[in-house]
């Protein structure tokens, strides 16, 4: 200080200095002393500009200090600088010299406390979530079986070689479709923005096309850890926004488990790694596949069941007694009508035999040798009989006539009437008997006397016998 | 039941699985058990097809000298080596 106090002293006595002169020199003296600080304190006043340019104050109790932090420079700085932060600011002072006027030219900023990062994290992260970015309702489900599946990570990471290496394992029929992007470091975020929408449009114009196929049903964003920085494209608002407004369903997978991005909390499903996000993608073929299995067995199983105790049904409706009733009915229908069937049969057959051996004997009766034989036997007796009667037939019949005349003489010679005629009587006793002995009558007996012309009744008075 | 657009798997797997539930309570008449049994088939059949019809196929897509959406196969072996851009092995 001595040497510039000295010199202003040398002034005095000499001519004085403009105002520019002396704008001047401060401004000279200042910018070179402090041409690289460090300051802590509180803002007040932020003004972003339309520019880009901020504008704000820093204070403590006792002091103000009027800063600017252009363009070129926050654009480098995570958080948003709001009133009431306290931060550490590193610059240089400028001097403004049309207003007499100093302040911080800030080049670089970060929050006291938490980390910048942490803080540009926290702010975008509520400023999302104010906007309705993480609800609930606009998550997506993430498909059961993914035909497609889309991967956006930098292909000279760990996350694309983990990603397949589980999808090779664990499915048979997963389709990858890689898209490249550089996911750290300047420019990152855009890369990522750009391959989220370039696989949306690739999906658009598939749909558009009717190439079902071609369509992409799910989406891995991603990559392995690292630190905070490394990973921050992961948290970066266009990222975000871009992933809300993608059509095809996204999962985030950034770092390890304890990583959490913006990415995560607007994605449809937070994948803790990029391997989790390939298993959840991948872990439903096999798990469908049982389960489908085990569907079709169960349907196969049940309709076996259903047509099995149809039957049984059937059956025992069958063994009814009423069934049993009417079988036995039939049978004993069936007995009879064998046994009837039976005697017919017996019958018809006698009495065709017996037709039989009736035209058999008819048959034998009329067979030329036995009626020629009967024929000669009668002839033969016939003949004989002709031969007899012509020698016999006179002499019988005179012998006859003779005979006939004896016996007229003597019938006539013995008739009682002739006997009766001459005088004789015929006794009869009471019973009508021919009394021949006087022995047989005793007195009293009733006598009927047959006269040659009537009857005399009389009573015996005596018998005497010879 | 639309025919005209293959259903979504999701969605086939969720009618066979009703259908499998329906025939299991067993309260159909051996009708109607029949007629879903034929469905119940075709569901699982078309399930199937899903499954096994598609083949694991790794690809890439980039932009061609005219900045066209190209499609070719990808190899993970040859075309991933060890990275400059490096995320930290998991």
């Amino acid at each position: 200080m001595q040497p510039l106090l000295s010199s202003l002293f040398d002034q005095t006595e000499r001519q004085p200095l403009s105002v520019s002169e002396l704008t001047g020199m401060i401004r000279g003296e200042l910018e070179k002393r402090f041409s690289s600080v460090w300051v802590e304190g509180e803002i007040s006043n932020f003004r972003a500009h339309g520019s880009g340019h901020w504008y704000f104050t820093l204070k403590d109790e006792f002091a103000q200090l009027r800063s600017a932090c252009y363009r070129s420079s926050n654009q480098r700085i995570r958080f948003r600088p709001e009133d009431g932060l306290q931060v550490r600011a590193r610059g240089r002072l400028g001097v403004y010299e049309q207003k007499g006027e100093y302040q911080l030219i800030v080049e670089a900023l970060e929050p006291v406390g938490a980390g910048a990062l942490q803080l540009a994290f926290e702010q975008t992260k509520a400023r999302l979530q104010a906007e309705g970015l993480f609800a609930a309702e606009l998550k997506r489900a993430i498909p059961l079986l993914p035909r497609r599946v889309g991967v956006i990570t930098s292909p000279s990471g760990a996350a694309i070689r983990d990603i397949l290496n589980v999808i090779s394992r664990r499915t048979r029929t997963v389709h990858v479709l890689f898209t490249s992007a550089r996911v750290q470091g300047d420019g990152a975020a855009q890369e990522i923005v750009r391959a989220i929408k370039f696989l949306n449009d690739f999906h658009a114009r598939a749909l558009k096309d009717g190439r079902l196929d071609d369509a992409i049903d799910v989406m891995i964003v991603g990559r392995g850890g690292g630190s905070i920085e490394d990973l921050w494209a992961f948290n970066e608002e266009v990222v975000a926004r871009a992933i809300r407004s993608s059509a095809i369903p996204v999962i985030s997978a950034v770092g390890h488990e304890t990583d959490f991005t913006i990415a995560d909390f607007v994605a449809d499903l937070r994948a803790p790694t990029p391997s989790a996000a390939a298993e959840i993608v991948a872990a439903h073929e096999a798990q469908l596949c049982s389960l489908l299995g085990t569907l079709t067995t169960n349907l196969a199983r049940s309709i076996r069941y259903r047509i099995a105790s149809s039957r049984t049904e059937v059956q025992e409706l069958a063994l009814s007694p009423a069934f049993d009733a009417v079988a036995a009915r039939l049978h004993e229908a069936m007995v009879a009508t064998g046994a009837a069937e039976h005697r017919l049969r017996t019958a018809i057959t006698s009495t065709v035999q017996r037709a039989q051996r009736r035209v058999g004997a008819a048959t034998h009766s009329l067979s030329p040798v036995h009626l020629s034989s009967a024929v000669r036997a009668a002839r033969t007796r016939f003949e004989s009989l002709s031969k007899a009667r012509d020698a016999g037939i006179a002499t019988r019949l005179e012998t006859a006539r003779q005979q006939l005349a004896m016996l007229a003489a003597a019938l006539d010679a013995m008739s009682p009437l002739k006997v009766l005629e001459r005088g004789y009587a015929i006794a009869h006793d009471a019973q009508g008997h021919i009394v021949r002995e006087a022995s047989t009558m005793t007195i009293g007996d009733a006598l009927r006397l047959r006269l040659w012309k009537g009857v005399v009744d009389c009573r015996v008075e005596g018998t005497e016998n010879e | 039941m639309g025919n005209t657009k293959p259903k979504n798997f999701e969605t086939s797997l969720e009618e066979l699985e009703r259908i499998v539930r329906e025939l299991e309570q067993g309260e159909l008449t051996l009708e109607k058990s029949l007629e879903l049994f034929e469905q119940g088939v075709k569901l699982s059949r078309e399930c199937q097809d899903r499954l096994t019809q598609a083949e694991r196929r790794i690809e890439i897509l980039m932009r061609d000298n005219q900045g066209r959406a190209a499609v070719r196969p990808f190899d993970p072996e040859s075309e991933l080596s060890g990275g400059s851009d490096g995320d930290d092995s998991q």
